[in-house]
């Protein structure tokens, strides 16, 4: 199977999974105790007549499976139904707070890739010497600390006591320099961009890096273990070139899975740390729908967070193919 | 443990591969491993608070949030009562830790806004965070446990379809999944509870996934075919010996899951969606305390220590076991 095919194959398997969290998301909200229009008017009088023309509006008094198919065929035109507290197409308030979500999740990965590797080859080739237990105390830390405790500290450090960095919100470089009454010029947009991003991108980062920084650093102890160091090393190739062409590279292919699937820690992690930074990602619109118990705002956030991770896993499982000639694509697993 | 008495079990294995794997062999493995003796130790130290805690109060401590009457506060009088909030004018709040120049050995981690003892609301909070993560760990364990075995075991249609289906729980991050079931299921009222029904239920696929791979590879061994030329019925080859076969790698994913379980729930009482005011949970104290920011940082600072040094515990622990079952690491 070539990569073009291998590519339609994937894309076609995702189909069931994304159909099923379009039905896992319906039924919980469906199906639950609570009745929509009942959480929707909680805490007002309950009106008979109004909670009848709600059910209408909404079809909520057809059977379950008529409204899936209509929410489907909704869903399959790019509409998500429509938000009640917000009074807007559910489609239109998530594209508008995609993007400080995508930019976080970028970000942190971004952070954590470029910490892990050089500190997990670092300490594979010092095994077992001081520069190998000090990383793998960090990457202990890492995973045993919750991310928005690292925001708050962040916070606290950096912001409140020194005061070097701003604590909230983000500047998106998209909207140009001309949205904001403060900045004037692009490389001062960007700066004030990256300045706002740094403590988030840190707290978010911290888990995927130290998971990161431990997969490296086994991968590179079994790669340098391997019988073509060896031969390499037999042929009186020099050690950094080893190290570079023939360890590096083999040890990699792990690492893309990794981050492929530590995505739905990453997308959980970015709801926590949106809500510490008051970043107006999508995020922190779950928790205001969810406050709200806006159902069709709620049930749309969820369906895109899942999409995002199926999209996400296939095109690190694509680059996984396309980086290595070795592997096989298209076998059953 | 159950590792060794499976293999006996079956008859299997040499007595010198027994001695290797039992449960002796391995706690001594890990006691030789400095890291992981730590994590022993840590785990042994939250297990022994959470347990003290619990017996010494009625059962009405298992429901989470409601306290009894006898508190660990009045065992070592000094401390006091956590769910006490001294009336106004009495008992100070905010008061800063004991090594603070305004602060008292009578509250060594001082108070919180209401005036009540930081220091066992933490000691509290060990019992909840634990009981918590094991209870929704059980959960995962149990079910994927089930969903592993029989869709690993009977293979074709039945493990298509329960795949798919763990497949598409594994695509919604959790803590996403978590909130929508525990809003929706709890119709609008979260609480400890159905934080712990949605974490449980969030991880079986994880379980399921590692449980059906080591069903995926005993179903073809020649005791499994010997039990189904003597007629054994299926059931009971599964229970019997599929799943006592299968459950070590299980069991150290297990321990290893509580640590992120406990993470995911201080998460998710932070947010407002788990443990409710006033039950003395870590990430519900970090939620109250992040109002107090500015004003008290100590309040911010010791319930995430206390949070990471539990499942660093955990984390440590989990590791130890990894390296002291895997056959391969062996010298």
């Amino acid at each position: 199977m070539g990569l073009a095919r291998y590519t339609l194959y994937r894309l076609l398997q995702a189909i069931p999974v994304l159909l099923g969290i379009t039905i896992i998301t319906f039924v919980l909200a469906n199906l639950a105790p609570g009745d929509p229009v009942q959480l929707m008017l909680a805490g007002q009088e309950v009106d008979e007549e109004l909670v009848e023309a709600i059910e209408q509006q909404y079809g909520l008094d057809r059977p379950l499976h008529e409204r899936y198919v209509t929410y489907m065929a909704g869903v399959l035109e790019g509409d998500l139904g429509y938000s009640i507290h917000w009074g807007q197409p559910v489609t239109e308030l998530i594209l508008g707070r995609v993007g400080p979500t995508l930019l976080l999740v970028l970000s942190a990965y971004a952070f954590a890739i470029a910490t892990a590797i050089p500190l997990g080859i670092i300490a594979a080739t010092r095994r077992n010497e001081p520069t190998d237990h000090v990383s793998r105390i960090v990457a202990l830390f890492g995973v045993s600390t919750p991310s928005f405790w690292i925001g708050i500290m962040l916070i606290l450090l950096f912001a409140v006591q020194l005061g070097w960095l701003p604590s909230t919100g983000l500047v998106y470089p998209w909207r140009g320099p001309d949205a904001y009454a403060w900045i004037d010029t692009w490389p001062e947009l960007l700066y004030q961009t990256a300045r706002h991003l740094l403590l988030p991108m840190i707290a978010l980062g911290t888990l995927q890096m130290a998971t990161l920084m431990r997969v490296e650093r086994t991968q590179m102890i079994e790669s340098l273990h391997g019988e073509y160091v060896t031969l390499a090393r037999a042929y009186g190739v020099p050690e950094r070139t080893i190290l570079r062409k023939h360890a590096f590279q083999n040890a990699q292919l792990p690492i893309i899975t990794i981050i492929g699937l530590n995505l739905s820690t990453a997308l959980s992690g970015a709801v926590l740390i949106e809500y510490v930074f008051n970043i107006n990602g999508m995020g922190r619109l779950f928790i205001e729908a969810i406050q709200a118990l806006d159902y069709q705002l709620i049930m749309g956030i969820t369906i895109v967070f899942g999409t995002i991770f199926v999209v996400g896993v296939i095109v690190t499982d694509l680059s996984y193919a396309y980086i290595d000639p070795r592997v096989t694509y298209g076998e059953e697993e | 443990m159950a590792i060794g008495e499976s293999q006996m079990d079956d008859g299997g294995p040499t007595e010198d591969v027994e001695a290797k794997f039992g449960w002796r062999h391995t706690l001594g493995k890990i006691t030789d491993d400095t890291t992981a003796r730590w994590g022993l130790y840590i785990v042994a130290f939250v297990l022994v608070i959470s347990a003290y805690t619990m017996v010494d109060s009625n059962l009405s401590r298992l429901t989470f949030g409601v306290l009894s009457d006898f508190t660990f506060a009045e065992a070592i009088p000094i401390f006091d009562h956590p769910e006490r909030i001294p009336p106004p004018g009495e008992g100070e709040s905010h008061l800063p830790p004991a090594f603070h120049a305004d602060g008292s050995m009578a509250h060594p981690l001082g108070t919180d806004p209401t005036g009540r003892d930081y220091f066992t609301r933490i000691v509290y909070g060990a019992q909840v965070s634990v009981s918590v993560g094991i209870a929704s760990t059980l959960i995962g364990f149990v079910g994927g446990t089930i969903i592993g075995s029989v869709s690993g075991f009977y293979g074709g249609k039945v493990d298509d379809f329960l795949m798919r289906i763990v497949e598409t729980v594994y695509a919604i991050p959790p803590l996403i999944l978590i909130i929508v079931f525990t809003v929706f299921v709890s119709g609008g009222s979260p609480d400890i509870t159905y934080a712990i029904l949605g974490v449980g239920i969030t991880f079986i696929p994880v379980f399921a996934r590692i449980i059906r791979s080591e069903v995926l590879s005993i179903r073809e061994m020649d005791y499994i075919e010997a039990a189904r030329a003597s007629g054994v019925k299926r059931r009971n080859i599964i229970l019997r010996h599929v799943i006592p076969n299968s459950i070590a790698p299980v069991l150290v994913y297990a321990t290893l899951q509580i640590g992120v379980t406990i993470l995911l729930v201080a998460g998710l009482s932070f947010l407002g969606y788990g443990a409710q005011p006033p039950t003395p949970d870590w990430g519900e104290m970090l939620n109250v305390s992040h109002g107090y920011m500015h004003a008290n940082v100590w309040l911010s600072i010791w319930p995430g220590l206390a949070i990471l040094v539990t499942i660093m515990g955990f984390n440590l622990f989990g590791d130890g076991l990894q390296d002291a079952l895997d056959p391969r690491l062996e010298d």
